[in-house]
């Protein structure tokens, strides 16, 4: 018999608090509350404008329900939509500046920043709740002329951008959880490359979900110029809470003629105790237009944490010969619940798109691959590949394979396929007698199963999604 | 439209016969269709096809009310006389022939006019139509181990006299332990713009073989509407096969309730559709307990600015370990302006299974046509050629041989 | 090194091993023949601890009994099964796969783990010795190998993993002349005064390449004789029918 130890302290090794005295906007949603987030972050007129667009659209939405997880009822008067740490309200200059506390976390998640400087030569964008403290490398960047800054300062810095793009690929009024982060988005990150340009490093930002109830609102933006290419990274971690916690990000990404992006995810929340307590809320919308011709989206996701995840990183392949790519892995364990999966929209001619999802479901949990592949009748000469494979780990937990196909062009292809599996218990065996114990051997073949969506992690991400992928799993076999 | 409803449904009760019973239980089923009406694309199930828009663009002033007090004339032309068979004739919806001539009288029984059922656990607003205005509601019972000489071909004819009207028939096939039945459904249409809307039940017991073919080939302008619900015991076999090919718009949907231990079911369908017709299929198939499998191959070919849509779900209990379930879908698109919609989809809540679907649309390949012309075939010879290959394979599907031959015959007419 | 006292095995109430006794010292050969379904594979499942049997019995490794401890605790005490039918496990790089392994049993039996570059100097070694195709390695454990090559691939972790005692099942079923020469002579390379072997087999013929101390033959659960080599072709000659 094999008994394990439960720490639950141990079970999420991300799981603690800081003290850190917060600003705070008082809780609720209306009008003084946006004005209070505008005025906070010294905002210019027309984005309070737009801010309160989406909110008076707001007013007319319903929360969608056609997904499968259910969840309780979300007060969103019982949230504070704005809180920032006190030490960031007169920006730090530089990393030593900041508060020691707040280093002290980063250094718990295992994000060191003058180390991550130093030794991987990453930029990084750390949000800590609401407020981006740090950024580093600017003068490398600057160098290409690479804007990689929160979005707060780009709204004044670099306004004409900011509006050009700002709510081009994900509409103001889209569906009910874009238009509230639109409305009362706090902060994120800003990218943009210029034409021709390799963005010489990885850029990555870290999200954080700290003070109590603080819903997270961030706000994304990245613009490949033509021919430029920049790798993005995107980590997560959560400290243990009681409460469930809603995060509604937007990430909208923009690739202009032979322009690329790669955006890589690794997300890990607190997904709840063994019960179903607690855990994130995870409700994000993520597109990428590809507006020009030749140009190129890359999703890759390991999703493993929240209770709750529900996110569709989809493209619109808009320009000729564009193409969109979706690499997910995505693993529920206990009483998780994920519905997630990706839109390839065809419109161009020529375009063609990738979708290679990997579900691993255990425990009490509920996994739904949920995907659309639209090709329109202009969309000429067009090709889609679809490949979802789920594996089961006891019969307390589901798997589903929902895709949407939709062909309305004679000269383009479409191929999907699914298949569900379990491990053998010859496989385990085999592990097993060399050497193995059950949950390294688990930890190999699932590893295994996800092989081909671990290789497009660039390699910082790849090794700790590997480590991920067996701590998920740990205690669902036996 | 609720105007007409009311009046063609008091209208109805005037002129029947109905127990007090089932005058009761058709008032019910009318107040749920009067409130939900025809599905809309706003319901999962009819996403692809919005059938409430679709009566409302083909059919003026639909009436819901049919006369059946008088008999109509068979066309005896249409039988299918390359196979000797049972039949049972539906003309404008109304019975007008029922013919066993091949098989023990004692070992087959029909029922006609029984009561509804109280309660039917439904929120499909077609079935509640179904019930409310449906006037005789047939059974077929196939009795214990008994295996039935001949296929039954259930006709379905419509001729010109029948315009805008709404038939509703209602039909339960019961095979008891030990059983077996081969049936045709043969659908024959000279009318127009119809509204047919068609609810089988099928039983299957124990050890019992139901083989159905649907066969709608004919072209026509009637929009329709076929449930098909099977439920099956231990050890029983389903094979169906449908040719959605003739009318303007004809769902079928299966539901499949695998109920009983090493029981199989078996759903092969193939859309042959040219013009401006809009066909789905969507199955069902429910895997209850363990030890059971499904198969289903569905494949398409559309031409002019036709549309197929094929929704198929496996549903798998976590009691249904060893459950093998499989699912295919395939479509050609020859024109611009064609359309092939799937929705495969997995509901999975037992580990130890083996389940896969896949779907593929697309354009003929032009390399096996380029290779067929450079062996002499012309482009249209070769298209023909690969297209007939195409569909075959699901054709092939068909266990009885001599209904197989049938169906090759029956398609290659229409070439 | 290994001693099998009474051992008997049932699944779902069907005797597979009925008073089964087997006793192997260090540095000796044993092999076990016996017809189709006579109770080898389970012998050697039994042995590497596979669940899904009634067992009772004694069976002692290294004078301790193993009847509680999970199959990959055994594998750290130095038992190797090659498998008759070894796994594919996709996905997962085979390199990878013999790493890992090597450092589970060596950090169970605390010595220190190998680094990459230890490991790959290892295994380089190895493949040659065992004239492994080293491009293999690369690939996704066991998927598209053929038979012989699976097989080989067995000897090339067993000797990568230098057990105590290597248990070989029908290691020669589906193999041609060279490939069976190929293990063989892997077998031979390890056969060291403190490393046993038991070879279970369904044909005397590899037998000719590895000269087995002692050859027991196992019908019905039982062994039924044992001998030295020359009972191996005294079966052959006769066949199983008539043996008894």
């Amino acid at each position: 018999m094999r008994e394990k130890q439960i720490d639950k302290l141990k079970d999420y090794k991300y799981g603690f608090t800081t003290d850190i005295e917060n600003i705070r906007a008082p809780k609720g949603l209306n009008k003084e509350v946006i004005e209070f987030i505008s005025k906070a972050k010294k905002e210019p007129k027309w984005m309070l404008d737009w801010r309160m667009k989406a909110f008076e659209r707001l007013k007319n939405l319903k929360e969608p329900n056609w997904q499968k997880p259910k969840y309780p009822k979300i007060d969103y008067q019982d949230i504070y939509y704005y809180s920032a740490p006190k030490s960031a309200s007169e920006k730090p200059k530089s990393i030593d500046e900041l508060d020691p506390k707040l280093l002290e976390t980063y250094k718990k998640l295992g994000i060191p920043l003058q180390e991550q400087q130093r030794l991987n030569g990453i930029a990084v964008d750390a949000v800590f709740d609401s407020v981006s403290v740090a950024t580093t490398f600017k003068d490398k960047l600057n160098e290409v002329g690479v804007i990689f800054c929160s979005i707060s300062e780009a709204i004044q810095k670099h306004p004409e951008l900011v509006k050009k793009y700002l709510g081009s690929v994900i509409p103001l009024t889209d569906h009910y959880f874009a238009t509230l982060n639109s409305a009362v988005f706090t902060d994120g990150s800003f990218v943009y490359i210029p034409p021709g340009v390799k963005c010489p490093m990885e850029l990555s930002t870290y999200f954080r979900i700290n003070a109590s109830q603080t819903g997270q609102f961030e706000r994304t933006l990245i613009i490949a110029d033509k021919e430029s290419y920049v790798s993005y990274l995107e980590g997560c971690t959560a400290p243990m809470r009681d409460e469930n916690q809603l995060h509604a990000a937007n990430v909208e990404l923009v690739a202009l003629d032979n322009a690329e992006i790669k955006y890589s995810t690794v997300q890990n929340w607190y997904p709840g105790d063994e019960n179903g307590k607690g855990g994130i809320y995870n409700f994000v919308t993520k597109r990428g237009l590809c507006k020009g011709t030749n140009s190129k989206i890359s999703w890759t996701q390991v999703e493993t944490g929240s209770a709750i995840t529900w996110k569709y990183p989809s493209c619109i392949l808009q320009g000729d010969n564009s193409i969109g790519e979706f690499y997910s892995i995505a693993i529920t364990n206990n009483h998780q619940k994920a519905d997630t999966g990706t839109k390839m929209i065809h419109l161009g001619k020529n375009t063609k798109s990738k979708i290679i999802s990997k579900g691993i479901s255990a425990g009490f949990s509920d996994m739904t691959y949920r995907g659309l592949v639209d090709i329109s009748s202009k969309a000429k000469n067009s090709r889609n590949y679809t490949q979802c494979d789920s594996l089961l780990m006891g019969n307390k937990c589901g798997a589903h394979t929902v895709p949407y196909i939709k062909n309305k062009n004679p000269e383009s292809n479409i191929a999907h396929e699914a298949t569900t599996s379990k491990i053998s218990e010859e496989q385990l065996y085999y592990c097993q007698q060399r050497g193995l114990n059950p949950e390294e051997a688990v930890g190999l073949i699932v590893n295994g199963f996800c092989k081909e969506v671990l290789q497009q992690l660039p390699m910082e991400f790849a090794v700790e999604a590997q480590k991920l992928v067996g701590i998920s799993l740990e205690g669902s076999v036996g | 439209m609720k105007e007409q409803l009311k009046i063609d449904f008091e209208k109805l009760l005037e002129t029947s016969n109905f127990s007090k019973n089932n005058i009761e239980i058709k008032r019910k089923n009318f107040d749920n269709f009067i409130e939900k009406g025809f599905p809309n694309r706003r319901e999962e199930n009819w996403k692809f096809s919005d059938l409430n828009q679709i009566i409302s663009k083909n059919i003026k002033n639909l009436s819901f009310y049919n006369d059946l007090s008088k008999p109509n004339k068979i066309d005896q032309s249409i039988y299918i006389d390359s196979l000797e068979h049972n039949k049972l004739v539906f003309v404008n919806g109304r019975i007008e022939k029922i013919q066993f001539d091949y098989e023990e009288k004692n070992k087959i029984e029909i029922l006609d006019d029984l009561v509804l059922e109280k309660s039917n656990n439904t929120n499909n607003s077609l079935l509640f139509l179904n019930n409310a205005f449906v006037s005789k509601y047939f059974k077929l019972i196939v009795k214990k181990n008994y295996s039935l000489q001949k296929p039954v071909v259930i006709y379905n004819i419509t001729n010109k006299d029948l315009v805008s009207k709404s038939i509703n028939l209602k039909v339960d096939i019961f095979l008891e332990e030990n059983s077996s039945l081969k049936l045709i459904e043969f659908s024959n249409d000279k009318s127009t713009t119809n509204f047919i809307n068609i609810n089988y039940n099928f039983d299957v017991q124990k050890n019992s073989i139901l083989k159905n073919y649907k066969i709608d080939n004919n072209s026509n302008s009637n929009i329709k509407y076929c449930f098909n619900n099977i439920s099956q015991d231990t050890n029983s076999v389903s094979e169906i096969f449908l040719l959605s090919s003739g009318s303007e718009f004809i769902k079928n949907e299966i539901n499949c309730n695998l109920n009983g231990k090493y029981s199989s079911a078996f759903v092969n369908g193939v859309f042959n559709l040219n013009e401006t017709k809009h066909h789905e299929i969507k199955t069902n198939i429910n895997h209850i307990v363990e030890n059971t499998k499904s198969y289903q191959l569905i494949k398409g070919i559309l031409e002019d600015t036709s549309k197929a849509v094929y929704q198929g779900k496996i549903f798998v209990d976590s009691k249904a370990q060893k459950t093998d379930g499989y699912q295919l879908s395939k479509a050609i698109l020859l024109n611009d302006n064609t359309e092939f919609n799937a929705k495969p989809e997995l509901e999975i809540y037992a580990d130890d299974v083996k389940c896969s679907h896949g779907s593929a649309s697309g354009s003929l390949n032009e390399d096996s046509i380029f290779y067929l012309m450079s062996r002499g075939l012309n482009y249209k010879e070769a298209k023909k050629l690969l297209i007939n290959g195409f569909l075959l394979d699901v054709v092939e599907k068909i266990t009885d041989s001599e209904i197989k031959n049938l169906i090759k015959n029956i398609m290659s007419l229409k070439q | 090194m290994l001693k099998i006292k009474n051992l008997k095995a049932d699944i779902e109430n069907r005797s597979i091993l009925n008073n089964l006794n087997l006793e192997i010292k260090p540095g000796e050969v044993h092999a076990i023949m016996g017809p189709n379904g006579s109770g080898k594979s389970t012998l050697s499942n039994i042995l590497s601890g596979k669940k899904g049997y009634d067992i009772s019995g004694e069976i002692l490794f290294e004078n301790k009994n193993i009847f509680e401890l999970e199959t990959e605790e055994r594998a750290h005490k130095g038992i190797f099964l090659a498998f008759q039918y070894p796994l594919e496990i996709p996905g997962v790089n085979t390199n990878i796969f013999l790493k890992t392994s090597l450092n589970a049993i060596r950090k169970a039996r605390g010595e220190k783990e190998l680094d990459a570059i230890e490991f790959l100097k290892l295994v380089k070694l190895k493949a040659k010795e065992l004239k492994f195709d080293e491009e293999k390695l690369n690939r996704q454990l066991n998927v598209g190998f053929s038979g012989g090559e699976k097989k080989k691939n067995e000897i090339l972790q067993m000797s990568i993993l230098n057990p105590k005692l290597s248990i070989l099942d029908e290691t020669d079923s589906g193999l041609d002349i060279d490939a069976l020469k190929t293990v063989a002579d892997g077998v031979n390379s390890l056969r060291k005064k403190d490393n046993s072997f038991l070879i279970i087999t369904h044909y005397q013929r590899l037998l000719d390449y590895i000269k087995p101390d002692y050859v027991h033959v196992l019908m019905n659960g039982k062994i039924i004789k044992s001998g030295g080599p020359e009972l191996a072709l005294e079966l052959e000659k006769k066949g199983y029918e008539n043996f008894n």
